[in-house]
């Protein structure tokens, strides 16, 4: 192609010197080492003896060169040049037509070197070096097909030149110098980064450049004198793959005026060669999945952004070069290559406008959790839900394995057969090889553009690149294993719990006891412990907290004794070793199920990556590949962002399954997370999700965003609804009756004198800032006035105890509340009268007192002729009926305005003179004592016993009881300091309860649920709205009893479904309690106005929540 | 109609088992708060019948039961004639137990044996019917003899 030119090399290599005076780390460097490169051009005279390895892998003996092959390939050569490269060839033609035709084979090859150790290698080694630790370290845990190349070095990438020939394009470039003479027509010359980039060598690496990305390249004449750069269009691409060491480019001449002035075109046409390096995939950092978010970082990390170039370039270059590929997945080609560089292009944009923004630190950094992507609107989740959902009846039903006790309904049969199919999927076997869908395949070029043949390489027709990632690879990219999992989202309550463990019982290894000659190797330590052991008999669930103790349960109960070993796991018992434990060689000891919460993971995955990453000696619970992973409510890591999601994406695992009713809760971007820890290809690759849903759904398309999204779920996703019907009409699942009550509560005249106190305060303060027009501003404090009246409806108490509401939604704005009404002096003695007088003794009343109350105890009411009276009270003057009667008629006397008088004696009293007889040896089950001994009684004001609401619910209670003495119920309110009020009330009239909130550890909520589901006591289980909405089963209970209102009913809803759920044989009853004319029958409108809160579900920034609120404000206000 | 309350269930019950002499309360098949009553004239009193009941002295009633009762008494109102200073030539009857001092502790019973009572012991004092009560003061004896007069004309079978 073009002589050498031996005279220029001194100048050459003064250059070189220079350079070298930095400090370039380059030992540690494989394959294509530039170092080595250098040292061949120092010493070029010796060339022949050293081994050129960015051309040749060893060098052999001169016989048997054939020149005339050699010139039929390339040309007519001087002898002079045959003879060098039968030396520097080895005597192989095919190697000496290639080494020719990339001109390496000349000892002075002066266009040659200038791009190779251009300044920015050590800054990049650095970067390869910490990239190549970390993907070696990851290499273990992840079994993505990129890390997981272990191996030093594949060797078909030994056999492939330092660099080899991809194809040539044109392009402009401009002088930046005048003169004659300095380039000529037809002359090589070399393409070159920046030479002098001092800023960026100062700079720390992870810092990202906001300024515009520096992409000069320059073009350097044969004597090595810069002449001019390219023109910035391609510069941009050209730039990027020179700085990853992805590509190398070498120019001619095609036309330049015999006279340059600056500014003027020259026109050059690039070789482009792929350098060895850029194929080795253990120097890839895929930085877009893992990254770690730290305040400081922009929101495209450094790496982000040379991904991005990289693909671009990648891109571009196929485009410049005219190359196509001769294979690609159909899936993925449709959109393409457009779409690719469209997001790029997005993401570039994304990045301009905002410096001023970004250049004020901590301003608003990015809080770990944030999440990107834009929000669905509630019709697209649904339209989207509605396409994933359309299930067939006819899908054929399969029967677990007898070792499955629970009867499982044709649905669930449904879902079994569905699952199994997942997991054997050996149609996916049986198919030849597929090409992983994220990869393109490439032809090698045979000819250069001049048509000229360039040499071939045995067995190395072909390379790929996976435009996404941005990667290169000599080898075929084979489809890994399709996913053997999925998304099993049918809707809470129709047992997916069921449905998994029928899974997992059905389609499980079986234990090799049938085996006898294996069990002779005992359960061995792994001898090297460093690598995850496979688990294969092991199935990990990962579940909310609150969850374990049911998984558990629910898993004994569905087995058949001895069938299936479960544990939990907690991390914190650092004697167990899980590896040891689940290896195969304990088969006959390993747990089927280890059960263990999104928390401890979280702790574990910390802990493997302080020990960099050796997961395997660590010994917990990424030690193993386990035959099935399931997360439970796997939206618990729908942020992808998240360590949570990040740890679970580590877990490694033969067939992964999530469980969840919202695969979706509100951004797209929540179902990628999923899709990521299914290892779904290729949409478990961010940058391809971002290409083909996130980039067309932000910019509007969202029909074809959603069709895609369709086409990810459609295999993938298997969902029910509660509602569906069967063709024949059928629900699904046919769950008993429920209904809801709102029962109006009167507050006693001491509550509502409080509550009216209260309502007075919160109007004027709301009146006087809508006045200012500082409602917003005074959000909080009206926001605190409208908790105190919720909390007044409930109970007068709450509104004093700032210390107890802690762990309510608004623990500041309720100690706010309490700091600002403190000197509210008339509050407090309102309170006070509600609160003074406690229980009367009846002893001091005197044993006949004592003994006529005891008569009148199982007679009949003389108001109601109830026998024996419910809940006996006595007058002032001692005469008995029920306490309901005798309140009902004292009421309705004081109503006619009349004053109230006894029943019976017609004596005056008052509602104070009213009193509940509490017995004190209340025993339900013991009744035989009662007849011969006087049983202790004591005296209680009504009206006292709490709060109007207590009350009430009080009288519910001990008439469940009446009716039916093993009746259990459910009592909800958000307030855990009212629960804190209403178990004393329940203490006095011995109802057996229990206690379920936020603050309990695991393990009592474990007991407490338990406790709650197996005895036989009537118990009444309080919880808060909070800890008790999401997941629990409490299908023991029948009724159910919401204390106060929640902004939205679906928060209600979410609660009541805990108890009316699959597995609930009883209608249920559900009495809501509302104080009429209060605040919250005003919550209940706005309720009723939208059904659907959005803020409720999170779905609101915190500004627009306030706004919202504020209007609802005014309208309870009003 | 609402579910009939237990205590009036009960009252009918009691009524039917354990009929309380000279005085009977049947409900309305279509109508369980509507009662037909019968109560015989209290004996040595203007209003016992020459002829013994059932063929003579006895008197119908009609007693409805509203839908707060017990808490408000029931409505009683004769439907048979009587010559009565508290009873007005409409039926209607005043009797404190039936106003101000009802209680729920009082029963159809115990209210029909207050009428009963009411019967033989007139209170001109508290009158409803006035000319009744002006006769009664003026000439008793006239007036029971007008009341006899009446119980044979009108209180029979």
């Amino acid at each position: 192609m073009e002589s050498p030119h031996p005279d220029e090399r001194p100048q050459k290599k003064r250059r070189f010197f220079r350079e070298e005076s930095s400090p370039a780390q380059l030992p540690h460097v494989r394959p294509a080492s530039p170092s080595k490169l250098q040292d061949s051009f120092n010493s070029a005279p010796s060339l022949s003896k050293i081994p050129v390895d960015n051309v040749v892998e060893h060098e052999g003996d001169l016989a048997g060169f054939d020149a005339n092959m050699l010139q039929a390939v390339v040309g007519e050569l001087p002898h002079a040049t045959l003879v060098k490269l039968k030396d520097v060839s080895g005597s192989d033609v095919q190697r000496a037509v290639n080494l020719y035709l990339d001109g390496s084979w000349s000892s002075a090859p002066s266009y040659v070197s200038p791009t190779l150790p251009h300044p920015r290698v050590p800054a990049m080694q650095q970067t390869l070096a910490n990239a190549l630790k970390r993907t070696d370290s990851e290499a273990s845990i992840a079994s993505t097909p990129d890390s997981s190349s272990s191996t030093p070095i594949a060797p078909i990438l030994k056999q492939m030149p330092g660099r080899r020939y991809v194809g040539s394009f044109g392009v402009t470039g401009w002088a930046t110098k005048s003169g004659s003479g300095l380039l000529k027509h037809e002359e090589e010359v070399s393409i070159e980064r920046q030479k002098d980039m001092p800023k960026q060598k100062k700079g720390l690496k992870r810092v990202v450049n906001l300024k515009k990305v520096d992409v000069i390249v320059r073009f350097i004449n044969s004597r090595g004198e810069e002449v001019g750069r390219l023109e910035n269009e391609s510069a941009t691409w050209i730039s990027a793959l020179l700085d990853q060491n992805v590509c190398i480019f070498k120019g001619t001449v095609v036309y330049t005026p015999d006279r340059l002035r600056t500014g003027d075109n020259v026109f050059l046409q690039l070789r482009a060669f792929f350098l060895r390096s850029a194929f080795d995939s253990r120097k890839f950092v895929k930085p877009e999945d893992n990254r770690e978010v730290n305040l400081f970082e922009e929101k495209e990390s450094s790496d982000e952004r040379d991904l991005r170039r990289r693909q671009v370039g990648l891109v571009k270059l196929f485009e410049a070069i005219n190359l196509t590929p001769t294979r690609q997945n159909a899936s993925t080609e449709k959109h393409k290559r457009q779409g690719l560089l469209q997001a790029a292009e997005r993401d570039e944009d994304r990045q301009k406008p905002k410096p001023n923004s970004n250049s004020v630190p901590g301003s608003s950094p990015p809080s770990e959790e944030a999440e990107e992507g834009e929000e669905l609107e509630q019709d697209q989740l649904d339209s989207l839900y509605k396409k994933a959902q359309s299930f067939d009846f006819n899908t054929p039903e399969m029967d677990p394995a007898n070792t499955f006790v629970m009867d499982l309904r044709k649905y669930q049969k449904q879902a079994l057969h569905w699952m199994v199919g997942k997991e054997r999927d050996e149609s996916q076997n049986d198919k030849e090889e597929s090409m992983h869908p994220l990869w393109e395949e490439y032809a090698w070029p045979t000819q250069n553009a001049d048509n000229q043949a360039v040499p071939i390489i045995q067995d190395q027709v072909m390379f790929y690149v996976n435009p996404y990632s941005g990667q290169l690879s000599l080898e075929f990219p084979r489809q890994e294993q399709n996913c053997l999992g999925g998304i099993l989202a049918d809707e809470m309550g129709l047992g997916k719990t069921i449905e998994m463990l029928s899974l997992i019982h059905t389609n499980r290894n079986e234990v090799t006891k049938s085996d006898p000659s294996i069990p002779k190797s005992l359960p061995r330590l792994p001898k090297n412990s460093a690598v995850i052991e496979p688990a294969p008999y092991t199935t990990l669930v990962v579940a909310p907290m609150s969850l374990l103790a049911q998984w558990q349960s629910e898993a004994e109960k569905a087995s058949k004794d001895g069938t299936l070993k479960v544990m939990l796991y907690y991390g914190t018992e650092k004697a167990v070793n899980l590896q040891k434990l689940c290896s195969a060689s304990n088969s006959l000891n390993a747990p089927n199920v280890i059960i263990t919460s999104y928390g401890v993971v979280l702790a574990e995955y910390g802990q493997v990556a302080k020990q960099d990453g050796n997961s395997g000696s660590h010994g917990g619970i990424f030690s193993l590949d386990y035959f099935r992973i399931i997360l439970d409510e796997a939206h618990y890591i729908k942020n992808r962002q998240s360590k949570t999601a990040k740890a679970c994406y580590e877990l490694s695992a033969k067939h992964r399954w999530v469980l969840t009713g919202t695969p979706i809760v509100n951004r797209l971007e929540d179902l990628f997370s999923l899709v990521r820890f299914l290892k779904v290809e290729p949409w478990a690759n961010f940058s391809f999700w971002k290409t083909f849903i996130t980039v067309p759904f932000e910019s509007g398309e969202f029909i074809r965003a959603l069709d895609v999204v369709q086409t990810v779920l459609e295999p993938l996703v298997l969902r029910r609804t509660k509602d569906m019907r069967t063709p024949s009409g059928e629900a699904l699942v046919p769950l008993p009756p429920r209904t809801i009550d709102v029962e109006q509560i009167t507050l006693s005249e001491d509550e509502r004198n409080v509550y009216d106190h209260i309502y007075l305060h919160a109007r004027s303060v709301f009146n006087a800032n809508a006045e200012r027009g500082t409602l917003l501003k005074s959000y909080t404090t009206i926001f605190a006035q409208i908790l105190r009246l919720r909390q007044s409806c409930c109970h007068p108490v709450l509104t004093r105890k700032a210390n107890l509401v802690a762990d309510e939604e608004d623990a500041a704005i309720a100690s706010d509340v309490a700091n600002g009404l403190a000197d509210d002096m008339d509050l407090d003695s309102l309170i006070e009268r509600f609160t003074s007088e406690g229980d009367e003794d009846v002893n001091r009343y005197g044993a006949n007192v004592l003994k006529q109350i005891q008569d009148e105890a199982d007679a009949e009411c003389p108001i109601c002729s109830e026998e024996p009276m419910n809940d006996q009270a006595v007058t002032g003057c001692w005469h008995s009926a029920c306490k309901e009667c005798l309140v009902n008629y004292i009421n309705h006397q004081r109503e006619k305005g009349e004053l109230p008088r006894c029943f019976n004696c017609r004596e005056p009293i008052s509602a104070r003179d009213v009193f509940e007889v509490v017995r004190h040896n209340y025993a339900p089950d013991d009744d035989a004592p009662a007849a011969t001994q006087t049983p202790k009684i004591s005296l209680r004001r009504i009206g006292l016993t709490g709060s109007a609401k207590t009350q009430a619910l009080l009288t519910h209670l001990k008439g469940i009881r009446k009716q039916d003495k093993g009746m259990k119920s459910v009592v909800f309110s958000q307030f855990t300091s009212f629960l804190d009020l209403i178990e004393p009330a329940l203490t006095r009239d011995h109802i057996p309860f229990l206690r379920f909130d936020g603050s309990m550890s695991q393990k009592l909520r474990a007991t407490t649920l338990t406790e709650f589901t197996t005895s036989n006591k009537p118990y009444v289980l309080l919880l808060s709205l909070r800890a008790g909405g999401v997941g629990l089963n409490l299908t023991c209970a029948k009724r159910v009893f919401m204390m106060d209102p929640w902004w939205s009913f679906a928060v209600e809803a979410q609660a009541i479904d805990r108890v009316h759920r699959m597995g609930q044989d009883a209608a249920v009853r559900v009495t809501r309690f509302v104080v009429s004319g209060s605040i919250e029958e005003k919550m209940l409108r706005i309720q009723e106005r939208k059904k659907f809160i959005a803020s409720s579900l999170g779905m609101m920034s915190d500004e627009e929540k306030k706004s919202q609120r504020i209007e609802d404000i005014k309208e309870l206000l009003s | 109609m609402a579910a009939l309350p237990k205590r009036i269930i009960k009252e009918t019950e009691r009524l039917s088992k354990e009929p309380v002499p000279g005085i009977s309360a049947v409900p309305h098949d279509d109508n369980l708060r509507y009662f037909d009553v019968t109560i015989d004239g209290p004996a040595q009193s203007p209003y016992e019948g020459t002829l013994l009941p059932p063929f003579g002295g006895v008197f119908k009633l009609e007693l409805f039961l509203p839908d707060d009762y017990p808490m408000t008494p029931p409505k009683v109102r004769f439907l048979t004639k009587i010559y009565h200073p508290n009873i007005d030539r409409l039926g209607r009857i005043c009797l404190d137990v039936l106003k101000s001092n009802w209680s729920p502790a009082l029963q159809i019973r115990t209210i029909l044996l207050s009428i009963q009572a009411l019967l033989g012991a007139p209170n001109p004092d508290d009158p409803l019917a006035n000319d009744v009560a002006q006769q009664w003061k003026e000439d008793q004896n006239q007036a029971i003899a007008t009341a006899k007069e009446w119980t044979e004309k009108f209180a029979k079978a």
